[in-house]
């Protein structure tokens, strides 16, 4: 930066916080070219959804049981969304800044829920404590004779907040890592309460971790096909599925057009929750905080994680377990093979390494400077997220094929479509890292004659590396469960755990699931127990 | 990244077999050399992947099992009288069987060494669309397309996605079975069925037509698919048969009886194995399924007559328009008709064979007994006012 620029600055902070930061040019070409790069796709649902003409649209989309599943959609969005803040908070803080017993464990087992595909998860629940499930025969000769009812709204809220919330959490753990405790010790000093205190400096600067966590979850929830179709419970996405499935492919971009609509809403939403501080002066973490002593709270505390941790993976595995044991002789012609487990962990750790490449200058830039279009750049990267994979997929499909042939087919477009849907959560936990770096720092490095370059490899990147581990580690799960776009765009013959899953259990052939949904499990596991310990050790 | 060989290939690993075990062992082992050196490549070709084992027999087209035993050779085309495959072909394989489908096409390259199959699996209307967007754009890789479903296989054809099959490939299957215009052939049956629980009712407790089920005593304890293609066909069929006012009755006095949503059939059978329900409305190989898996489980099947809850749906393949291999694609279609294949449809996927001299398993009427109503399958593949129909009522 420039001794005018710098100057710049200073006569800007002098006249208040009015008109935006002037851009840098490179980086803003680069997120721009991300943005528009990842919502180039989406163009293919206007191609689609012209075809079906202004009168039947209206008609379409004002007639009563459209009207029904917008209400639905959203109510599942809303409480969702704060059911995850709910028990993911709590959770962040307990493992990060309390003596909680065994907080290691914890906080993996805590994250561990991230790794269950959806609709592996609603099916496990139905499976336990559906009308006949495991559970109820095993209650029944204790007298239990009927357990309550899972499926409908409040099944589809359980479901989606038990295998969504890690989403909080771990953006919100990012944030509590990087905190800086001279700032609530200088609270303190200032006679706050520690209730004063973690109201006054701990929430607001909580804030933007939280709501990039529960942004995340609440497009999730808009973009999840599997869990509400199980629960029996209506939604844009099952009304998108039925439409592709019986060829109405104009109708479901229409619902699809509908849906980032609803997206856009939610997106602005959480910019005027965060907004506030995007490009707030905080404070580095150069200390981590006094840890909390938890003293009598320890037992409720450990219940409460326990109790989360047994509904999200001692179900699932119980229920998988269930079927290992009790598997049918399955398909002779597909058996598993651990060549599936090698392409699904290639395939996402490709995939997190671009996204995170493809969020950095995006997320610096929005945390960086205040500006419309820096965070117009942000805030479209969000779009994707929120397409379901089907809809993302065909969209690819068109592209690739007429304009991509060399790549059609190919893992490069396929590492695209995952950037293209999961990249967002690399950039909310990026994003909210960078917050948290003081710019004085940058300035400090560049007066001490290094480039930008330099001073952003030296300085910011140490500081931001929780946000970009838990980023990465976000996009890496994600991509190793999906679906829907994985099967329509991966190259001929390329089986991953999930469409392996998939094949087996279309075909009604549940045991054959269980290996590579325990072993998918396992592996994420293993790397979030890799990614959680480097992330300690570089911060303690 | 250009693969000539896939992982889809070698998870279709040889069964039983000794020399089988020992192939897929083979691979396994080599397969994670391959991982190591060529990262993502998920290509076997170095590890030997199209070498093959014996060739396979009838033994190997048939499955096993109480419902196989003690049948009779097949009749029909062997594949011996077939000109042999040879060559590399690019199938999009469509639907919930891909698994089943994928070890027949395995058995193929078994027999045919000079055979590679390059098999792309997925939801039979989600490749249908693959199909009809890359026809749009630049030309479809796939050279067939092998499907669980006749809808699919229409809205391909009426994209102008297909090219018609040679009279030869559709001359052994019955025409009630195939296109008018020879766009697409049917390979195997499929008939819709009221799956009902043996502890809760018996056979004559299910009405002999389907307009006679909402009034059944058990009508408040039953389950069905509505988002499910096969339902929707069921639906279709009986717009077409009835009229739609009297499907919305129908549909609508369901309804009213409370019946549960379940998102696929085989949900919808297992959950009347379970007892969770009574009686169901679902295609016929699942319940066999549920049996396989489990054989005591309390599930029959009952068939109503010649309505919509008699439709005898089928899987069918077509040839994708554009392709350069369109003798091969022929043969390989004929190759799905040839009387190994059919066992391998009637004993493993427990589908109705197509063609004459291939008998359905034990236990499962034959096609004359069910008594189908007359309908021209490709209209099933008019779908839009169907669903229109559905969501009218509210069972969408």
């Amino acid at each position: 930066m420039s001794t005018a620029a710098r100057l710049g600055r200073l006569v800007r902070g002098a006249a208040g916080e009015g008109g935006d930061d002037a851009l840098p040019l490179g980086l803003t070409l680069v997120s721009g070219a991300i943005a528009v790069a990842v919502l180039l796709p989406l163009l293919w649902l206007g191609f689609r959804a012209a075809a079906i003409g202004p009168a039947r649209a209206w008609t379409l989309l004002t007639r009563p049981a459209t009207v029904q599943i917008l209400l639905n959609s959203l109510a599942l969005v809303a409480a969702v969304t704060a059911g995850s803040v709910l028990v993911g908070v709590p959770l962040a803080v307990l493992t990060v800044q309390t003596d909680l017993p065994f907080r290691r464990f914890w906080t993996v087992a805590a994250a561990l829920p991230l790794v269950v595909p959806s609709y592996l998860g609603a099916f496990a629940f139905v499976s336990a404590f559906g009308p006949h499930g495991v559970l109820a025969d095993a209650l029944a000769p204790v007298g239990i004779a009927s357990l309550p009812r899972i499926y409908g709204f409040h099944g589809a809220v359980l479901v989606l907040t038990l295998f969504t919330y890690p989403y909080v959490f771990l953006t919100t753990r990012a944030t509590l890592l990087s905190f800086d405790a001279t700032l609530v010790e200088a609270a303190r000093t200032l006679n706050h309460t520690r209730w004063g205190a973690f109201r006054r400096i701990v929430l607001p600067q909580l804030t933007p971790g939280i709501a990039a966590g529960a942004l995340l979850v609440a497009l999730y929830s808009l973009a999840d096909f599997g869990t509400p179709a199980i629960m029996h419970y209506d939604v844009f996405t099952r009304v998108i599925f039925v439409e592709y499935h019986a060829m109405g492919r104009e109708f479901a971009a229409l619902v699809s057009l509908q849906l980032l609509s609803v997206t856009a809403v939610i997106l602005a939403l959480e910019s005027r929750v965060s907004g506030g501080d995007r490009a707030a002066y905080v404070s580095g973490g150069a200390r981590r905080p006094g840890r909390i002593s938890l003293g009598r709270w320890r037992y409720p505390a450990t219940a409460f994680a326990g109790a989360v941790a047994a509904l999200c993976l001692a179900v699932p595995l119980g229920v998988f377990g269930f079927w290992l044991v009790h598997r049918s002789p399955g398909p002779g012609g597909f058996a598993f093979e651990w060549a599936f487990a090698w392409n699904s962990v290639s395939v996402a750790a490709l995939a997190a390494g671009a996204a995170v490449l493809a969020a950095l200058p995006v997320a610096y830039l929005s945390a960086r400077y205040r500006s419309t279009v820096a965070t117009l750049v942000d805030r479209a990267t969000y779009v994707g997220y929120a397409v379901p994979g089907i809809v993302l997929g065909l969209a690819l499909v068109y592209f690739g094929s007429s304009y991509a042939h060399v790549l059609y087919q190919t893992l490069p477009l396929l590492v695209f479509a995952y950037v293209v849907r999961f990249m967002p959560q690399a950039v909310g936990a990026i994003r909210s890292s960078v917050l948290q770096v003081d710019p004085a720092l940058v300035e400090a490095a560049r007066t001490l004659g290094h480039s930008p370059g330099a001073a952003f490899r030296r300085v910011v990147l140490p500081l931001i590396a929780p946000g970009v581990a838990a980023g990465a580690a976000l996009v890496f799960l994600t991509t190793m469960k999906e679906l829907p776009a994985t099967l329509l765009l991966r190259p001929t013959g390329f089986d991953t755990f999930v469409t392996y899953i998939w094949q087996v259990q279309g075909a009604g052939y549940y045991g054959q699931a269980a290996v590579p949904a325990l072993v998918l499990v396992g592996i994420s596991a293993l790397s979030m127990v890799l990614i959680l310990a480097r992330e300690g050790t570089d911060v303690e | 990244m250009d693969c000539d060989d896939g992982p889809g290939r070698r998870a279709r690993g040889a069964r039983g077999t000794v020399g089988g075990r020992f192939l897929t062992r083979r691979r396994y082992l080599g397969s994670l050399g391959v991982a190591t050196s060529l990262g993502l490549a998920g290509c076997t070709t170095l590890t030997g992947g199209g070498t093959t084992t014996e060739k396979p027999t009838l033994a190997d087209f048939r499955g096993s099992g109480p419902l196989v035993e003690d049948r009779p050779r097949p009749g029909g085309t062997p594949m011996a009288d077939l000109p042999a495959l040879s060559g590399e072909l690019t199938v999009y394989l469509g639907g919930g069987e891909g698994g089943e489908y994928t070890e027949l096409i395995e058995l193929f390259e078994r027999a045919y060494p000079d055979f590679d199959a390059h098999v792309r699996t997925d939801a039979s209307s989600s490749l249908a669309n693959t199909i009809i967007e890359e026809t749009t754009g630049g030309g479809s890789p796939a050279d067939v397309f092998f499907s669980v479903d006749a809808g699919s296989l229409g809205a391909v054809a009426d994209a102008g996605a297909t090219t018609p099959l040679p009279q030869n490939v559709l001359e052994p299957v019955s025409s009630t079975f195939e296109s008018p215009d020879g766009d697409w052939v049917g390979v195997a049956g499929r008939a819709r069925t009221i799956p009902y629980n043996t502890d809760t009712l018996s056979a004559s407790d299910v009405p002999e037509h389907v307009r006679d089920v909402p009034s059944a005593p058990f009508a408040d304890s039953m389950g069905w698919a509505p988002t499910y293609g096969a339902f929707q066909s069921f639906v279709t069929a009986m717009r077409l048969l009835d009229g739609p006012e009297r499907t919305k009755q129908w549909l609508t006095a369901m309804n009213d009886q409370g019946v549960e949503s379940y998102p696929n059939e085989f949900l919808v059978s297992n959950a009347v194995a379970d007892g969770e329900i009574a009686a169901g409305f679902a295609n016929h190989y699942y319940a066999l399924r549920v049996k396989s898996s489990r054989p005591d489980a309390p599930i029959e099947l009952a068939f109503t007559k010649n309505d919509a809850g008699a439709l005898v749906n089928v899987a069918g393949a077509a040839l994708v328009a554009g392709g350069q291999k369109q003798t091969l694609a022929a043969n390989f279609v004929r190759h799905l008709l040839s009387a190994e294949a059919q066992e391998f449809f009637a004993t493993v996927t427990f589908g109705y064979p197509v063609i004459a001299g291939v008998a359905p398993v034990g236990g499962l009427p034959t096609i004359d007994d069910l008594d189908p109503p007359a309908l021209d399958l490709t209209a099933l593949g008019d779908l839009q006012p169907t669903l229109d129909l559905m969501r009218e009522v509210g069972v969408l």
